[in-house]
């Protein structure tokens, strides 16, 4: 008994020096002199971890064409991405390792408002800009002068979403479904406001929680309410179970989803079930803006698949961040007043981005409707929905 | 001489198997009485029952003057009974004297306080500040659990601090009736405290609940070595099949026939058998 | 009323596919009395093997079918020769810790080779739709129950008519006896994780298919739902888990058609209460009046406890409040801090699990409780934030007792479920009680820390406020231990029946424990609710619970001390592994199985 468990205990330390090591050499050093360092808080492992591997390729996207063209005078631009599993107790440690390294010049993140937020009071303290691209939470730029983001506005977003489908498609009685977070309920506050300013009548809102994978109980009670369009406020994965369960479900209305659907794995999870979706994008491949261009066809040639909004975002951050470092430098405080002034910055999902420097947001992202037509997002060519 | 425990008519059913047939059983205050009877016979049950372990499906338990019938183990305790386990269960993570002074539970100042939020409160409270008389109250305790220790000689005061788990079993069954002694019990029940010992072990045994006898310990004890419980026992019941088949001191229970033939000549072994594996269950 | 049809009819597919997980975790429940927490992460590997199969083998949905039941019979295999085997005849304790252990690393090994994005695990089965009511059933939906009934009817052959099958439940009812008959229970071990992986895997595959979508993030949750379904029923009842799993499906959906989705869960895990009050031993269970006698501390290792000398601890908290002047990284002493805080969790977890023997699932509430009341008392009713969070504290602590009161009445694993869905309940409560609460926006512009006009902003304040706090309860509890009351606890954990036959009220000790646990927990959640300055739901997610109760397992259950290093240890070990970035959590894994494998008993063993 004594020597097998010593065999397998010799098989234990194996492995984990083995995985340690390989870690490490993982890591092996290609740095140059003196890069620009930003930190980035975001989950690489736990449940949102997806997001965080979407980041990435926006970002190395973005950081090999800045540094494919001399960096910033000469300095290549890199980030140091700490995993935080989202959860606000690392954040919180990673916020305090990065404001006391002093090459970190900026810092992105965190993924969600728990976790980014419980970090704001130590960036805000120690002066380092903290750049929540995905933070949607109102009070987010609130918790100081030195928290900035541009991440989609819901203000914009969704009024225009409610356009689409009351003025332009027509539709009269809405149900929305929505993720039951922060965001997806600011989200569906602001959605079901504007609706009812166009004109049209919610008749249901059923909120969902982040681990739920069947809906089909919450879509009976949805055709209970005898909606004829229905509003999905939810990311890709859940918007395409929810698309295939309407047709379990033996609904054939017509579904009008957020942007944040936009991704070639709503095409996957969802197949034919999400075929006829309408849905706004911020940025399109057929979209003749040279950003957008520029990054949609790099990002094919480097992954091999269309990029998400995730990524789009991240790739629109790195990029902003190099113009404003280039612009005012890489001290702290100088980026932060950059942020302020600085003035049309090429974007993917903006065109061109320049901060309101009361609210520390972007406003005026561009918006395009589509429709999913052979399994692909396609523009949409102005046809209303057969009401049936 | 009063009487201390009156059980009238008790029931207890365990599926289609009547595993305690209106058992009427009275033991007054400084006497021993034993329940004798083959495996299965209900004897267990029984003492369920008058802790208030089990409820009765019918019948009474009155003790010291009050009836008790299904109340709750704790308040049965409180009122001075005290039991021991046919297996043994001892507080295994427990020293040994930790384990008798749990049966000095009920006699501890704050753990009487009425089991309101209030009086559990203010238990807490006394537990963080540990008053003078608290503390006072648990020297006088613990001087009390070596006495209780001393009458088994030199078997458990050595292993005073030793947890309950590293102890033989024969010195298990010891803790088991230290602890039992320490609630001061008006009204002591032991099930078969030489189940599983040794000749030695068992004559050390008897010796001790003999002694038990002449301070005056009122005893009730469920035992299956016959010659012990003649010698003890003022008075022998003997059951079987859930039923009271005979009673009386020992000498005329011995001779009974219907004694010798549950003993010898079991006719429902197998019913018996069913209630062992109803009770197990 | 035919929308109450299709909210049966659904009900049904949702149970039914909860069924398949609950068996598996049921059949090891049955025989080595154990919650194997690793049940869905084999269910992910599951799904993922039919991904490789199906896209990139094109085998036929019989042989995908085949190669997952094998591949993952063989995995569970392995999980108990190499994960359990070698903490047999230890603590039953540790073998839990372990399955947590082997849920992390095979988590991170998919997650490592398939990335963490979902991918679609396209359907095999063809897309043939019965119309009923207004809704319809697939193909995929009767092959979902076919199988989950078909499992069940080869287990029961099993079972019944086969030698080893017998041998299964021979070694279910009681081990020792069976191997003194000759059976061979490592080998039952061995069929019964083949069996119940094999299953695992096939129910992953099957709902992936169902669902099309696959991540490395679905076995938490199916872990938990096929628990909760697996008690429902009783525990270790493979009749009863394939019942609970169609009764849980049921209640969550008539949970929606009644109150909306956002209140699916709450109702089920309401339900899922009351079901456990009236029938203590699941719908199916025996009724049994008293547990069998030589059940005398089952759950906790005899073992003798590492006990510190007093200038040990003097020495260690000395060197705890000089640290943040020798170490000057405000990163690590900020992780300190961190683990303070889980410090304290782990303290409440390690009385009411350690000491009074109650394992609670749902410890995270507690800190939820806490931080949100501190917050409302320092936002809504303006108290300075040194009055908030003592008082949070206390209101958690009653808080934290009513809502465990009437689970008072419970034993063992079910204490454990009841607490893991009374979290869920106030988590949810949490989001749907707005008017309180802010629902699902949460708490916003929470003050910090603060002592008069000064601000605990700088690490290091943070840092000696919290290291001294937590010192400060763990002498409390210290003291509570040593204390009378210390020992009737540790007497009712011990043996529950034994105590009450010598006078002690389980409830009235149960209730102190609680409250005292709530009391520090609710500190913890307080402290920590300023120092984020914001919270909402997702803030202390169940993950968290059972984080500080691998801390509580891992420091020796009821040690103050242990379960202080334990928080060092783990909240400690991820931040260290961040050097080998992508594999940390795997390293993180496995130095968790390896403390495990050589300190069953805890760092500092059982007090």
């Amino acid at each position: 008994m004594k020597t097998r468990a010593s065999i397998w205990t010799v098989r234990w330390l194996v492995a984990v020096v083995a995985a340690g090591l390989l870690a490490i050499l993982g890591e092996s050093p290609s740095s140059a002199a003196e890069p620009i360092l930003l930190g980035v808080s975001g989950p690489l492992t736990g449940s949102n971890a997806q997001y965080g591997a979407q980041w990435k390729t926006g970002f190395d996207l973005a950081l090999d064409q800045i540094n494919g063209s001399g960096g910033i005078k000469g300095r290549p631009l890199q980030y140091v991405f700490e995993d935080s599993q989202s959860d606000p107790r690392q954040s919180v440690s990673i916020a305090q390792k990065f404001v006391n390294d002093p090459t970190i010049v900026a810092e992105l993140g965190d993924f969600s408002s728990p976790a980014s937020m419980a970090a704001s009071p130590i960036y805000q303290r120690a002066g380092l800009v903290q750049f929540g691209f995905t933070n949607s939470h109102p009070d987010f730029t609130k918790g100081g002068e030195f928290m900035w983001s541009n991440t989609v506005n819901q203000a914009d977003e969704q009024p225009a979403l409610a356009e689409f489908a009351v003025k332009r498609l027509g539709l009269t009685r809405l149900a929305v479904i929505h993720l039951n977070t922060d965001w997806g309920r600011i989200s569906k506050d602001i959605f079901v406001k504007a609706a009812k300013e166009d004109g049209a009548e919610v008749v249901a809102t059923e909120g969902f929680l982040p681990d739920e994978k069947d809906y089909r109980s919450t879509l009976v009670r949805i055709r209970e309410s005898k909606p004829d369009g229905i509003v999905i406020i939810a990311y890709y994965a859940d918007g395409a179970l929810i698309a295939r369960q309407l047709r379990s479900a033996g609904i054939k209305l017509p579904v009008v989803a957020v942007s944040s659907v936009y991704s070639p794995k709503f095409l996957e999870l969802g197949g034919d079930a999400v075929e006829g979706i309408y849905t706004k994008a911020n940025f399109f491949p057929e979209d003749p803006r040279p950003e957008v261009q520029t990054f949609v066809k790099a990002y094919q040639a480097k992954y091999g698949k269309d990029p998400d909004t995730f990524a789009a975002i991240a790739y629109d951050t790195v990029v902003l961040l190099s113009e404003v470092i280039k612009q005012y430098g890489t001290e702290r405080k100088a980026i932060r007043d950059g942020l302020a002034s600085i003035k049309d910055v090429p974007s993917v999902i903006y065109g061109r981005v320049t901060f309101d420097p009361q609210t520390r947001r972007v406003l005026g992202a561009k918006t395009i409707n589509l429709v999913i037509k052979n399994g692909k997002f396609a523009l949409w060519d102005g046809s209303k929905p057969a009401i049936n | 001489m009063t009487t201390l425990l009156d059980v009238s008519a008790l029931v207890r059913r365990f599926g289609g198997i009547t595993a305690v047939n209106k058992i009427d059983l009275a033991v007054t205050a400084g006497e021993f009485v034993s329940i004798i009877g083959p495996n299965g016979a209900g004897k267990t049950t029984l003492f369920n029952l008058i802790s208030g372990l089990d409820r009765p499906d019918s019948g009474t338990v009155q003790f010291a003057g009050e009836t008790v019938t299904g109340l709750a183990p704790d308040h049965i305790a409180a009122r001075g009974l005290a039991r021991t386990f046919q297996h043994g269960r001892v507080f295994a993570n427990l020293t040994v004297r930790e384990n008798v002074l749990i049966g000095a539970h009920t006699r501890q100042r704050a753990a009487r306080w009425p089991a309101l939020p209030i009086g559990a409160a203010l238990e807490f409270v006394a537990a963080l500040i540990r008053p003078t008389w608290m503390r006072d109250e648990q020297e006088l305790l613990d001087q009390e659990v070596r006495d209780i220790l001393g009458i088994f000689g030199d078997r458990l005061l050595p292993r005073i601090d030793d947890p309950a788990h590293s102890l033989s079993y024969a010195n298990r069954r010891r803790v088991e009736i230290a602890r039992a002694l320490a609630l001061k019990p008006k009204l002591l029940l032991l099930d078969e405290p030489t189940a599983g010992m040794n000749q030695t072990e068992t004559a050390e045994m008897k010796a001790l609940i003999g002694e038990l006898k002449r301070r005056g310990q009122t005893i009730l004890l469920i035992e299956h070595k016959l010659d012990l419980v003649m010698q003890l026992s003022d008075r022998v019941v003997v059951m079987d099949d859930g039923i009271k088949i005979a009673e009386g001191p020992p000498q005329v229970v011995r001779h009974d026939p219907a004694v010798i033939e549950a003993y010898l000549g079991h006719p429902t072994l197998g019913a018996a058998e069913k209630v062992v594996a109803a009770e197990a269950s | 009323m035919s929308s109450w049809f299709d909210y049966t009819i659904n009900g049904l597919v949702v149970g039914n596919i909860y069924a398949l997980l609950a068996v598996g975790l049921a059949l090891i429940f049955g025989v080595s009395h154990l919650i194997n927490f690793a049940q869905g992460s084999v269910y992910s590997v599951g799904a993922y093997v039919g991904l490789v199969c199906i896209t990139y083998l094109n085998t036929p949905l019989p042989l995908t079918i085949a190669i997952v039941l094998a591949s993952c019979g063989l995995l569970g295999i392995l999980i108990e020769r190499i994960g359990l085997r070698p903490l047999q005849g230890r603590t039953r304790i540790a073998p839990l810790l372990a399955t947590i252990g082997i849920s992390l690393v095979l988590d991170q090994i998919v997650q490592l080779v398939f990335s963490a994005q979902p991918r679609a695990l396209p359907s095999q089965v063809p897309d043939w739709r019965f119309v009923i009511g207004g809704g319809s059933i697939g193909a995929l939906d009767l092959l979902i129950a076919a199988i989950g009934l078909a499992s069940a009817a080869v287990l029961f052959a099993f079972l019944r008519f086969t030698k080893l099958g017998w041998a299964v439940r021979a070694t279910a009812q009681d081990r020792e006896a069976a191997q003194q008959m000759g059976v061979d229970v490592d080998r039952v071990d061995s069929a019964v994780f083949a069996i119940a992986s094999a299953l695992g895997g096939l129910s992953g595959l099957l709902v992936g298919m169902y669902y099309n979508n696959i991540s490395p993030a679905m076995s938490f949750q199916a872990t938990l739902k096929g628990i909760v379904a697996q008690v429902i029923g009783g525990v270790g009842n493979v009749p009863g888990a394939i019942f609970g799993s169609l009764f849980l499906g049921l209640t969550e959906s008539y949970g929606i058609a009644l109150f909306g989705t956002s209140y699916r869960n709450l109702f089920a895990f309401v339900i899922l209460i009351l079901v456990l009050i009236s029938w203590p031993n699941g719908l199916f269970g025996g009724r049994r009046s008293l547990p069998p006698e030589p059940l005398t501390g089952t759950f906790i290792a005899p073992s003798r406890p590492v006990l510190l000398p007093f200038w040990l601890v003097v020495a260690l908290v000395a060197t705890g409040l000089l640290l943040p002047v020798v170490v000057t990284s405000p990163y690590v002493i900020q992780t300190l801090s961190n683990a303070w805080l889980y410090g304290m969790l782990a303290l409440s977890l390690t009385l009411v699990a350690g000491t009074a023997g109650q394992i609670s699932l749902g410890h995270a509430a507690l800190l939820a409780i806490g931080g949100y009341a501190s917050a409302l008392l320092a936002l809504d009713l303006g108290l300075s934030v040194l009055v908030a969070i003592p008082l949070a504290g206390l209101i958690t602590g009653l808080i934290g007792t009513l809502l465990v009161y009437p689970a008072f009445g419970l034993r063992g694993h079910y204490v454990a479920i009841a607490t893991l869905g009374i979290g869920e309940i106030v988590s949810l409560v949490i989001l749907n009680w707005e008017s309180l609460t802010r629902g699902p926006i949460g708490i916003t512009g929470i003050p910090p820390l603060a002592i008069g006009k000064h601000d605990f902003y700088s690490a290091p304040a943070v840092y000696w406020l919290t290291f001294a706090v937590l010192v400060g309860l763990a002498l409390l509890q210290r003291r509570l231990l040593r204390s009378p009351l210390g020992r009737t606890l540790r007497a009712i954990r011990d043996d529950d029946v034994a105590a009450r036959t010598y006078g002690i009220n389980p409830n009235r000790y149960k209730g102190l424990a609680f409250a005292f646990s709530g009391f520090v927990a609710g500190v913890s959640g307080a402290i920590t609710a300023h120092l984020y300055s914001y919270i909402n739901f997702e803030t202390f997610t169940s993950q968290i619970s059972v984080l500080a109760l691998t801390m509580a397992i891992l420091g020796g259950l009821g040690n103050v001390f242990g379960a202080i290093a334990a928080a060092i240890a783990l909240v400690g070990l991820p931040e260290i592994f961040r050097v080998a970035s992508d594999y940390r959590m795997l390293i993180y894994g496995l130095a968790l199985l390896l403390l495990i494998r050589f300190r069953p008993q805890g760092l500092f063993g059982t007090v």
